[in-house]
């Protein structure tokens, strides 16, 4: 994005063409894959971070910026059709479907966090919120009380939610 | 059209930016401002004929200190109110040290007025009329300020609003602290904000009809 505001065409190009890739996966996963006004949403944007690029504060981390204006774009969308768009249930195996680099990456920064809990924490979390174990199955497979898996999961989360917390702030 | 050929042509037009583009036209919006506060202030209000003889006091200068740094504080929020992602934190911290510095002159302003004058010292001579005053000295600053926040990219459109409220409001009660005569700390602290924050209230009204993009 530097070299993009410095004017370096070749630069600029290749961040478009990425940006494009990851706004295509963030509009796909709200709006559902596949979806008629997708790319527009996706040209929206690229031509809006291009109009309102000079808003950008090299200082500050690029993604956020465009991720701001992505949801602003996003949003827009929405208010526009009068209501959020209900997604038909036959279509929504393509909602979890999607596979793109920025899930791949959400999945290996999730995986960072789990393997900093203890084992035992991490797996059960794995088994009920990932797997999607009911607290019951995760207790069998555990050989813990129900309650006792309770707690362990909400504990795990928590500290999830601190450390993505430290690392942010 | 592809997206594809979005790109080329957006690459194509990739001229640069200088840095602090957005920021310079803030700071010509709150220029204008002044002017058309200036305008409206000395074109309404009687000339003061005491003005060379006041402009040497220390009271006279603590007014536009005040409403100046108040206003320095809200460039700030607006600047990263028109930046997607953008903190607000040190604008943040800059409002609420220019509230604590006044809050403490008007401690201070009162603690050494006799309690017969205190009254006398927190209403002035001008109370009800001064934050009126002051919205209608905002008004030039606020459509400038709110036309140069619009060219950026707010994002939350009330919290830019009001924002952009505060610093007309700054901008505006700056040039009629050059006119008013109250002289107190306390004066200052209660009405000067309360107009301020009038005009903020008002931005953060406006914000959302106003600043879509």
């Amino acid at each position: 994005m530097l070299r993009g505001l410095a004017g370096d065409a070749g630069a600029y190009s290749q961040l478009l063409t990425l940006m494009s890739r990851y706004l295509r996966g963030y509009f796909g996963r709200r709006l559902g894959a596949g979806a008629a006004e997708l790319e527009d949403l996706v040209q929206d944007t690229l031509l809006t971070i291009h109009l309102k690029r000079e808003t950008y504060d090299p200082a500050q981390p690029f993604t956020p910026w465009a991720y701001m204006l992505a949801r602003y774009k996003l949003l827009d969308h929405y208010r526009r059709e009068g209501a959020r768009t209900m997604v038909p249930l036959e279509d929504a195996g393509a909602l979890f479907a999607t596979e793109n680099a920025e899930e791949g990456a959400v999945r290996r920064d999730l995986g960072k966090l789990l393997s900093a809990l203890p084992a035992r924490q991490s797996q059960l979390l794995r088994d009920v919120k990932i797997t999607g174990l009911s607290m019951e199955e995760a207790a069998a497979k555990s050989g813990m009380s129900v309650s006792a898996v309770k707690v362990s999961v909400h504990r795990g989360l928590k500290t999830m939610a601190k450390r993505v917390r430290d690392a942010d702030g | 059209m592809q997206t594809g050929e979005l790109i080329a042509i957006l690459a194509g037009a990739a001229e640069p930016v200088p840095p602090g583009r957005a920021r310079r036209r803030l700071l010509l919006a709150c220029l204008a401002g002044l002017v058309g506060a200036a305008l409206l202030v000395f074109g309404i209000l009687p000339f003061r004929h005491d003005f060379p003889r006041i402009m040497l006091t220390a009271p006279f200068w603590m007014k536009p200190a005040y409403t100046a740094w108040f206003a320095v504080a809200a460039f700030m929020l607006v600047d990263s109110a028109g930046r997607p992602g953008a903190k607000a934190t040190t604008g943040r911290m800059v409002l609420i040290a220019a509230l604590v510095a006044i809050a403490c002159l008007a401690a201070i302003n009162l603690a050494l007025t006799s309690s017969d004058q205190r009254v006398t010292a927190l209403m002035g001579r001008s109370a009800g009329f001064c934050p009126i005053a002051i919205v209608i000295s905002a008004i030039p600053a606020m459509i400038a300020v709110m036309v140069a926040l619009r060219g950026m990219a707010p994002t939350r459109l009330a919290r830019a609003g009001l924002a952009a409220g505060l610093l007309a409001g700054g901008v505006g009660a700056t040039v009629y602290a050059v006119w008013c005569r109250e002289s107190t700390a306390a004066f200052v602290a209660v009405w000067y904000t309360l107009g301020i924050v009038a005009c903020g209230g008002i931005g953060a009204l406006l914000g959302p009809l106003v600043l879509r993009w």
